[in-house]
C-alpha cells in the first residue's frame, strides 16, 4: 500500500462518528491538560490509559495520540496569559508570549501560536505519512540482533540528548532496565526481585511509575511554595495575526516545523528540546536579537511550531520501528502492547487500519485543535482562573483512581507515592526521568531480542558483529558514546517530561 | 549530604542487584539465563553510582530545598496520599477520598471549612460519577455500601 492509498484508507477508517468523537475528546482533554499547569500530557495519558483498555485499539490510540498533540496546543495559552507553562514544551513561550500579553497583544500571540501549531502540526503529519512507511519497509528485514542494537541506539541517543550529567542519565537508564526485570521471567517462569511478595510478581505497574514520577512529583514541586497568580485578565481580542505578524512569523514557523520534525525523530529529542532549540535559532538569526525576551512574536512562532512538529516526528520511530524517543511515545507504545499489538517494523503491514487510522486522525485532530484554540480560547482562559490550590487535590484524586484502576490493588498506590517522593528528590538533584521511563518500557523488548539473538548465534555476542546493519547501528552508538564522554556539553533543557 | 546518600544507595542497589542476578544464573549452554539482563543493568547502576560518589563534578549545583513551610506542605500531600492508600480498602473510595481532600485543602492549603467540605464532597462525587457510573470502572465501596 503506497502512502496516498494508505492515507485514503486511513480516512475511510477514521471518518466514523464514534472515532471522530474519540479524536475530538482526545483533542479537548489534550488542550485542557495543556492549559492547566501541574498536569502534563504524560501523567494525563497514564491516568486515561485504563479507560482505553475497554475500547477498541483504534479508538484508544486515536484518543491518546490526540491528547499528546492537543497538549502542545494548549500549553501556549497558559504560557502567554499566566507566564507559567501549561506543559514543559511551552516553557520558552513564556518569555515573549507573556511580554506580548503585558503589552496588550495577547490575542496576536495566541493567534500566532495556534496558527503556527496548526501549520507545523499538519506539515509534520504530511512528513509522517510519507516517511514512516519507507522506514517501516526498510526495517522489515531486521531480525533480533538489529532490533536489539536499534533499541540500544535509542537509549544512547536519549543519553546524548539529555541535559545535565550523562552519568546520572546512565544510572536512570540502568535503573529503568533493572526495574523492568522485576516480576516473573516470561521465558522460564522464574521470579526475579519479587522478594516473595505476590504484589511484585506481575512486575512494577507502569501506571504507578509514570503517575508517581510525573503526576505526584509535579504536584510536590508546585506545592512546596505558595505562588501568586500572574494571570492577565483583560479580554483576549484580535486573534487573527496582522500582516506584519505573519511577515515576522512565516520563516520561524517554517524553520520550527523542519527543526521540530527532525528533532522529534531522534530519540531523546522531542517537543521540549525542539522548542528550546527553535528559540535559540530564531534569536541567533534575528537582526534584532535584543527584542527577544521583550515581546518578539518570532519567539512565540518558532518554538510553538517546533514543539508541535516534534509530535509528528516522534510518531515516526515509534510506529515504524517500535522505538520510542520520549516518555510519551514510550507510553503510547506501552498502550499498544497492552492491547496485544506487537509494535515494531511489521506494525504498518500487520495493522494498516490502526497505523493509517492514527495518521489520518492527526490531520483531523489538528483542525479540531485550531477551532478549540482560537474561537473557543475564552473557555480556556476562564479555566485558568481556577486557583491551583483547588486544582491539585482533584488532580491527586484522579491520580489515585488512575493508578488503582489498573490492577485494583492498593499496593500500586504505595508504589505511586514512593515514586512521587523519589522523583521529587531526583528532580531537585537534577536528574532527568526520560531515560528511566524509556528504558523501563523498552527493556522487555530488548531482553527478548537479546535472548533471541544469543540463541540463534553460534558465536555468542559476536552475532552483533556479523550482521551489517547491526554493525552500522553499533558504530553509530559507539560514536555517540564517544561524543558523550569526550565532547563538552551544552545544557539544552529536555525537561524529561515528554 | 542527601545527594551523597543517594549515590551510596545506587552503589548498594547495583551491588545487591548484581549479586541477586548472578545467583539466578547468567548463561547456560542452552542460552542466556534470567540473570543476564538484570546483571548488566545492576553493574551499570553500580558503576554509575561509584562515579557519582567519587566525582564531585557530577553533583547538582544550587539545590533548592524547600523552607520549613514548604516541607510541611510537601509532608501534607504525602500524608494525604498515605491516608487514601490506607483507608481505601477499609472505608471505600467515597469516605477515603473526602478524608484525603480535606487533608489537602484544610491542612496544606488552609482553605475554610465550608469551602473544603463542599469541594471535597463535590470532587469525590464527580469522580465517582465519571469513573464508577459513566465509564463502568467500579471503585471500592465501604462498609456502608458507598
Amino acid at each position: 500500500m503506497d502512502a496516498l492509498t494508505g492515507l485514503l484508507h486511513g480516512f475511510q477508517v477514521v471518518l466514523q462518528p464514534q472515532l471522530l468523537m474519540f479524536c475530538l475528546l482526545g483533542s479537548v482533554i489534550g488542550t485542557l491538560i495543556g492549559v492547566l499547569p501541574g498536569i502534563g500530557p504524560l501523567a494525563a495519558l497514564a491516568l486515561l490509559l485504563p479507560i482505553t483498555f475497554t475500547l477498541p485499539p483504534i479508538a484508544g490510540m486515536l484518543m491518546l495520540s490526540a491528547i499528546f498533540y492537543g497538549a502542545m496546543y494548549g500549553g501556549s495559552t497558559t504560557s502567554i496569559l499566566l507566564n507559567m507553562p501549561g506543559e514543559a514544551a511551552s516553557v520558552v513561550t513564556c518569555r515573549d508570549g507573556y511580554q506580548l500579553a503585558k503589552q496588550g497583544r495577547a490575542g496576536a500571540a495566541l493567534g500566532v501560536a495556534a496558527f503556527g501549531s496548526f501549520i507545523a502540526g499538519t506539515l509534520s503529519v504530511i512528513a509522517l505519512t510519507f516517511f514512516a512507511p519507507v522506514l517501516g519497509k526498510f526495517a522489515i528485514s531486521f531480525g533480533p540482533p538489529e532490533n536489539f542494537t536499534l533499541m540500544v541506539l535509542g537509549l544512547v541517543c536519549t543519553l546524548y540528548m539529555i541535559s545535565g550529567s550523562p552519568i546520572k542519565g546512565l544510572v536512570m537508564v540502568a535503573l529503568g532496565v533493572l526495574m523492568a526485570t522485576v516480576g516473573i521471567d516470561v521465558v522460564n517462569g522464574r521470579e526475579r526481585f519479587t522478594f516473595n511478595t505476590v504484589n511484585l510478581t506481575g512486575g512494577i505497574e507502569i501506571l504507578a511509575l509514570v503517575i508517581g514520577l510525573y503526576g505526584v512529583t509535579e504536584i510536590l514541586s508546585n506545592v512546596e511554595r505558595v505562588v501568586k497568580s500572574t494571570l492577565i485578565t483583560e479580554k483576549v481580542r484580535n486573534l487573527f495575526p496582522t500582516r506584519d505578524d505573519w511577515k515576522k512569523s512565516a520563516m520561524p514557523i517554517a524553520r520550527g516545523s523542519g527543526l521540530g520534525f527532525v528533532l522529534g525523530l531522534v530519540p531523546g529529542g522531542g517537543p521540549i528540546t525542539a522548542a528550546f532549540m527553535s528559540y535559540a535559532l530564531e534569536q541567533r538569526l534575528s537582526k534584532t536579537p535584543e527584542r527577544f525576551g521583550n515581546g518578539a512574536i518570532e519567539g512565540v512562532a518558532g518554538p510553538e511550531s517546533a514543539n508541535n512538529a516534534a509530535v509528528g516526528g516522534g510518531m515516526v520511530p515509534v510506529l515504524s520501528l517500535g522505538i520510542p524517543g520520549t516518555p510519551v511515545t514510550a507510553l503510547l507504545l506501552g498502550a499498544l502492547v497492552i492491547q496485544g499489538i506487537q509494535p515494531g517494523p511489521m506494525f504498518i503491514q500487520q495493522q494498516p487500519d490502526l497505523f493509517w487510522g492514527i495518521v489520518a486522525s492527526m490531520y483531523i485532530g489538528n483542525v479540531f485543535l485550531l477551532i478549540l484554540n482560537l474561537p473557543l480560547v475564552g473557555i480556556w482562559v476562564q479555566l485558568l482562573k481556577v486557583p491551583y490550590r483547588y486544582l491539585f487535590p482533584v488532580v491527586l484524586l484522579l491520580s489515585v483512581v488512575g493508578t488503582y484502576s489498573a490492577n485494583k490493588n492498593v499496593f500500586d498506590l504505595w508504589v505511586m507515592l514512593g515514586f512521587g517522593v523519589f522523583g521529587w528528590m531526583l528532580r531537585k538533584l537534577q536528574y532527568d526521568f526520560a531515560p528511566l521511563i524509556i528504558a523501563f518500557i523498552l527493556a522487555p523488548l530488548m531482553e527478548q531480542s537479546l535472548r533471541q539473538s544469543l540463541v540463534m548465534s553460534r558465536d555468542g555476542a559476536w552475532i552483533f558483529t556479523q550482521r551489517p546493519i547491526a554493525v552500522v547501528i553499533c558504530a553509530i552508538s559507539a560514536v555517540l558514546i564517544g561524543l558523550i564522554v569526550f565532547k563538552p556539553r551544552k545544557n539544552v533543557p529536555t525537561g524529561g517530561d515528554l | 549530604m542527601i545527594e551523597r546518600a543517594l549515590n551510596a544507595t545506587w552503589v548498594l542497589v547495583g551491588a545487591a542487584g548484581a549479586i541477586g542476578a548472578w545467583n539466578m544464573g547468567l548463561v547456560t549452554p542452552s542460552g542466556p539465563e534470567s540473570g543476564l539482563f538484570p546483571f548488566v543493568a545492576s553493574v551499570l547502576v553500580l558503576i554509575g553510582g561509584l562515579v557519582l560518589l567519587l566525582a564531585p563534578k557530577h553533583r547538582a549545583l544550587d539545590v533548592d530545598w524547600p523552607d520549613t513551610v514548604g516541607w510541611m506542605r510537601v509532608g501534607g500531600v504525602v500524608l494525604g496520599l498515605s491516608v487514601i492508600a490506607l483507608a481505601l480498602p477499609r472505608l471505600g473510595f467515597a469516605a477515603a477520598g473526602v478524608l484525603t481532600m480535606m487533608i489537602l485543602l484544610k491542612l496544606v492549603e488552609r482553605t475554610g471549612w465550608l469551602q473544603s467540605i463542599a469541594l471535597s464532597v463535590g470532587s469525590v462525587a464527580a469522580v465517582i460519577g465519571l469513573f464508577d457510573k459513566l465509564l463502568g470502572m467500579p471503585l471500592p465501596r465501604g462498609p456502608w455500601g458507598f
